[in-house]
């Protein structure tokens, strides 16, 4: 026996299936992949040992242990001074390595684990005290996204099955059991989803394919501490992707074919499938902007709730996600831009980091200065000192602001001489620092510190308009340094100027500690004290500022001629600006698609839902609409009910959203200090307008499709239905 | 004066060999403010009638003409539109729209049309149907004679120029069926409401000024009571 075929029904059932096997599958490629990855980064950072044993073994050891059952290899690591083994099957590593450690009589305390690793395939140690959760993360969000996807499609299920209800009424009046009316209506299901399912799983793992591409392409894999994410795909992935689309697709086509199958073949053969109002309660708005089609509009709507409640939910998250993403990230682009890309614009075009080098010993500054593109190039390096700031020592306009009430304990400390303070020394190659000196008005001399002499008011929050004021009096010639963590160590140097002005570097200066006092200092001088103070500097810095409007080709060349001059001697990091920025937009441009990618798969559940609602409109709605057309509403103005049932839904989405994405923007905009104007000029209200009118569209093409079907309801026919009540 | 004109008027429904005539050569006349019934056995074509004469389908061939207006040359639009204004329908199963409260099912031809309720007349009707107290209930919450009677309102509530009213009392028992058919003779009566019953059952269609017989889509006696 076959059950009669509805043609409209089986598209929402086919599209239903179809999103969820492309979700699910796209979800769990990705998520293989992200696991893929950690693992490959964990091996490569940390290792790909299982479990090790600490000691010196001999050569028959390692033999005894090779020899072991489940061990697949055992390697000496020598670094560690120990034993790194390797197990098949896995999950034997923790029964296993303490009789392996009794076995060469080692200790319990010899024997570690590689937690991260062995949590990568969820063998946990009990006594490790690391919650690792990415796994079962993973986990949680696919059991999440298979019961969202349950809640949502089951719907279209429902539908296509009330569709037939009448039919099964009589099969159950001639006595068809509910087990074989179960059955049928999912045999159906399952004959309609196959081709679906198949497809929707290939495209998934496609589209993962892709997205991965695009990430690795879009937020720079070859960033320093990141390694490329190769696309990979196991036969245990596709068959976990297959069964959990397939459980997700059978259930929510059980929910409804079990309901189905109860029922009496009177109530079968009776039941309408209609949508009726359990409480009167009017929709003034609608009625009052609209009249009697608002009315009847909003009353459906409210009959719908249920069926249409995924749908609201699905475009008021992915739009409200979508709008928010892109303010915040309009306006984090503005604050980098503001506060980096044009605040250094003509102080660096390229950077170059020397490794483990020390400035007082650097003998290339000056081939390096001498570069034909290179038209300014500083040399520098960072130490830390400390020094003592006395009372009479802070400014008028410091006094005035409360002195170091304000400082934590971490910044200043209390004592009695005075306040101990940070005082960073940044170590300038001679010939910068004479540039410097003139820059300041300073002598221009190698023996002494110009120092910058300024702090900001610690009382005003406002870090993007920050109002700077004199840090001490200008009185002292002389500025007595402490070794960083000991205060025997002292340096007395010549204090040549103190200023407001800074060396056109890249760098901040007193962001994340206010007090700071910077010294600068020339290379020569360095080499005096650094016996004194010195001792813990790390890289030397090379900013490098070319020609006048170079481009990202002459930036490279010039890279590739420091690193040819240095390359050979120094371990070398180099970037340059224009890369740097282009980097910046690629990596941000990376995540709004990734994020925007997110938004639109969470609208298209809600496109998926509102297309299998208004398909099942001639099954569902026709008794409505024909009580509608035998009053003599006429069919346009049921088409303004069908255009007001449309605007409302995909109308509440914004609505929702603009007031909270304003209140949400003014707060962010409060909090960074960025003023609304600037960010009013860049707000991106083309891509939100956009993403809003595609929501539009869809639902308008749905209720457009609904609406076709619906004019071909025959008005006598659906009055001679006897169940018409 | 003619209320209704009905000329040669066929309905066949499928093509070929499946076809089925369901009114074959229908002849009808009636006046302005006659009570008649149509009575005949199921499938005889009475049914079909009813939504000729309601603009609510097509007669294959002839001429319907309803004060004044000639139903065939109708399209979708205007036929919507002559059923709030000329003509009240009351079915079996009353048809009344679940998510509107009973004043607003009553009113319903006329917000369509935006007209303003004459109050007077409003409560003439529903004092006389005995649901003036029901009026802010939904129909889900009311009886099925208390429904039917809402039904009646409605199709009252414009004037119209022909009540049809097919097996009004079908769904209901025979306490409600009376009541139900006392109040089409009130209208009838106090109104001068044209009516026309379609029925399969004697009993109802003898309350009638006017029975007309139907069958297989021919009317085979015609004949005036009163």
């Amino acid at each position: 026996m076959r059950i009669k075929k509805n043609h409209s029904f089986p598209v929402s059932v086919l599209v239903a299936a179809f999103i969820s096997a492309l979700l699910l599958s796209l979800l769990c490629a990705m998520f293989y992949n992200m696991w893929k990855y950690e693992t490959e980064r964990i091996t490569l950072e940390e290792g790909g040992w299982q479990s090790r044993i600490a000691g010196d073994f001999a050569p028959e050891e390692i033999e005894i242990i090779k020899s072991y059952a489940t061990v697949k290899d055992a390697a000496v690591n020598e670094k560690e001074h120990a034993v790194d083994l390797y197990f098949d099957p896995m999950r034997a590593v923790l029964k296993d390595t303490p009789r392996i450690a009794g076995l060469v009589g080692r200790p319990m305390e010899n024997v570690s684990y590689h937690h991260g690793l062995l949590a990568m395939y969820l063998i946990r140690d009990p006594e490790d005290p690391e919650p690792r959760l990415t796994f079962p993360f993973l986990l949680l969000i696919m059991v999440t996204a298979s019961l969202s996807l349950i809640v949502i499609i089951h719907n279209a299920f429902a539908v296509s099955m009330y569709a037939k209800l009448h039919q099964i009424g009589i099969f159950s009046s001639v006595g068809a059991t509910p087990g074989q009316i179960r059955l049928w209506l999912l045999r159906e299901a399952a004959v309609l989803c196959a081709a679906p399912i198949l497809a929707g799983n290939l495209l998934g793992i496609w589209m993962s394919r892709i997205l991965l591409h695009m990430t690795n392409r879009l937020l720079g894999s070859a960033a320093p501490g990141q390694h490329e994410s190769v696309f990979g795909y196991h036969p245990l992935v596709l068959a976990l992707t297959l069964l959990v689309t397939v459980a997700t697709v059978w259930i929510s086509a059980w929910l409804p074919a079990g309901k189905l199958s109860r029922m009496t073949p009177l109530e079968a053969i009776k039941n309408t499938g209609e949508l009726t109002l359990k409480r009167r309660n009017s929709p003034r708005v609608l009625a009052f902007l609209f009249g009697l089609e608002g009315e009847l509009a909003g009353n459906a709507l409210k009959a719908q709730r249920k069926a249409l409640r995924m749908t609201s939910l699905s475009f008021i998250c992915s739009f409200m996600a979508f709008t928010l993403m892109q303010c915040f990230f309009t306006m984090s682009g503005i604050s980098t831009r503001e506060t980096y890309f044009e605040k250094y614009l003509n102080v660096w075009d390229v950077m170059v980091t020397v490794k483990d080098e020390k400035i007082d010993s650097f003998e290339d500054t000056a081939r390096i200065q001498e570069l034909p593109g290179v038209k300014e190039a500083v040399v520098y390096q960072k130490a830390m000192a400390e020094r003592m700031v006395a009372e009479d020592e802070i400014s008028e306009e410091m006094r005035f602001l409360g002195g170091f009430a304000h400082a934590a304990r971490s910044q200043v400390v209390k004592t009695d001489q005075g306040w101990l303070i940070n005082a960073p020394i940044v170590i300038l190659d001679d010939t910068s620092f004479l540039v410097y000196c003139e820059q300041t008005g300073a002598a221009p001399r190698l023996d002494g510190a110009i120092i910058r002499n300024q702090i900001r008011d610690v009382t005003s929050p406002d870090f993007r308009h920050p109002k700077y004021m004199p840090y001490i009096k200008d009185t002292d010639t002389v500025s007595l340094l402490r070794q960083a963590g000991n205060e025997e160590m002292t340096a007395e140097i010549p204090v040549l100027s103190y200023t407001a002005e800074v060396p056109a570097l890249r760098e901040e200066y007193a962001s994340l500690d206010p007090y700071e006092l910077v010294h600068f200092v020339p290379v020569s001088l360095w080499k005096e004290i650094k016996g004194q103070i010195g001792g813990i500097e790390k890289d030397i810095y090379i900013c490098i500022l070319g020609r006048e409007n170079e481009t990202l080709e002459a930036l490279r060349v010039l890279q590739d001629e420091v690193a040819g001059l240095l390359g050979r001697t120094h371990a070398l990091e180099s970037e340059n600006r224009i890369q740097e920025k282009e980097t910046n937009d690629r990596q941000i441009q990376g995540m709004m698609a990734v994020f925007g990618g997110f938004c639109v798969l969470l609208a298209l559940i809600g496109v998926g839902n509102v297309f299998s609602n208004t398909l099942g409109f001639v099954y569902q709605r026709k008794r409505e609409f024909a009580r509608y057309m035998s009053v003599g509403l006429t069919p346009k103005e049921l088409g303004k009910m069908f255009c007001i049932e449309a605007l409302v839904i995909a109308g509440r989405p914004v609505l929702i959203t603009l007031p909270l994405a304003v209140a949400v923007v003014g707060y962010l905009l409060r909090l960074s200090y960025l003023e609304a104007e600037v960010f009013l000029a860049e707000a991106p209200f083309l891509p939100i307008v956009i993403f809003m009118l595609a929501i539009w569209g869809f639902v308008a093409l749905a209720y457009y499709l609904g609406w076709r079907n619906v004019r071909k309801i025959s008005l006598a026919d659906a009055l001679k239905d006897d169940t018409m009540m | 004066m003619e209320i209704l004109r009905c000329e040669g008027v066929r309905k066949v429904y499928g093509s070929g060999g499946s076809q089925v005539t369901a009114l074959n050569g229908i002849d009808l006349t009636v006046e302005k403010g006659e009570f008649t019934a149509i009575m005949g056995a199921s499938g005889s074509g009475k049914s079909t009638l009813l939504h000729i004469l309601g603009s609510v389908d097509q007669p294959t061939e002839g001429k319907v003409i309803i004060d004044g207006t000639d139903l065939s040359g109708l399209n979708q639009t205007q036929a919507a539109v002559f059923r709030r204004r000329k003509v009240g329908l009351v079915y079996q199963f009353y048809n009344l729209i679940p998510t509107l409260t009973v004043r607003k099912n009553i009113c319903m031809p006329l917000a369509l049309d935006k007209k303003k309720l004459n109050k007077e007349y409003f409560e003439t009707i529903v004092g006389s149907l005995g649901i003036q107290d029901k009026l802010d209930a939904l129909p889900g919450q009311l009886s099925g004679g208390q429904q039917q009677r809402v039904a009646i309102a409605r199709s009252l509530i414009y004037r119209p120029a022909l009540l049809l009213a097919d097996e009004p009392t079908g769904n209901l028992d025979q306490k409600n069926s009376k009541e139900i058919m006392d109040m089409l003779k009130l209208s009838n009566r106090n109104l001068n409401q044209t009516i026309l019953l379609i029925t399969h059952d004697e009993k109802i269609a003898l309350e009638a000024d006017r029975m007309i017989i139907i069958e297989d889509g021919q009317i085979i006696s015609d004949e005036r009571r009163r």
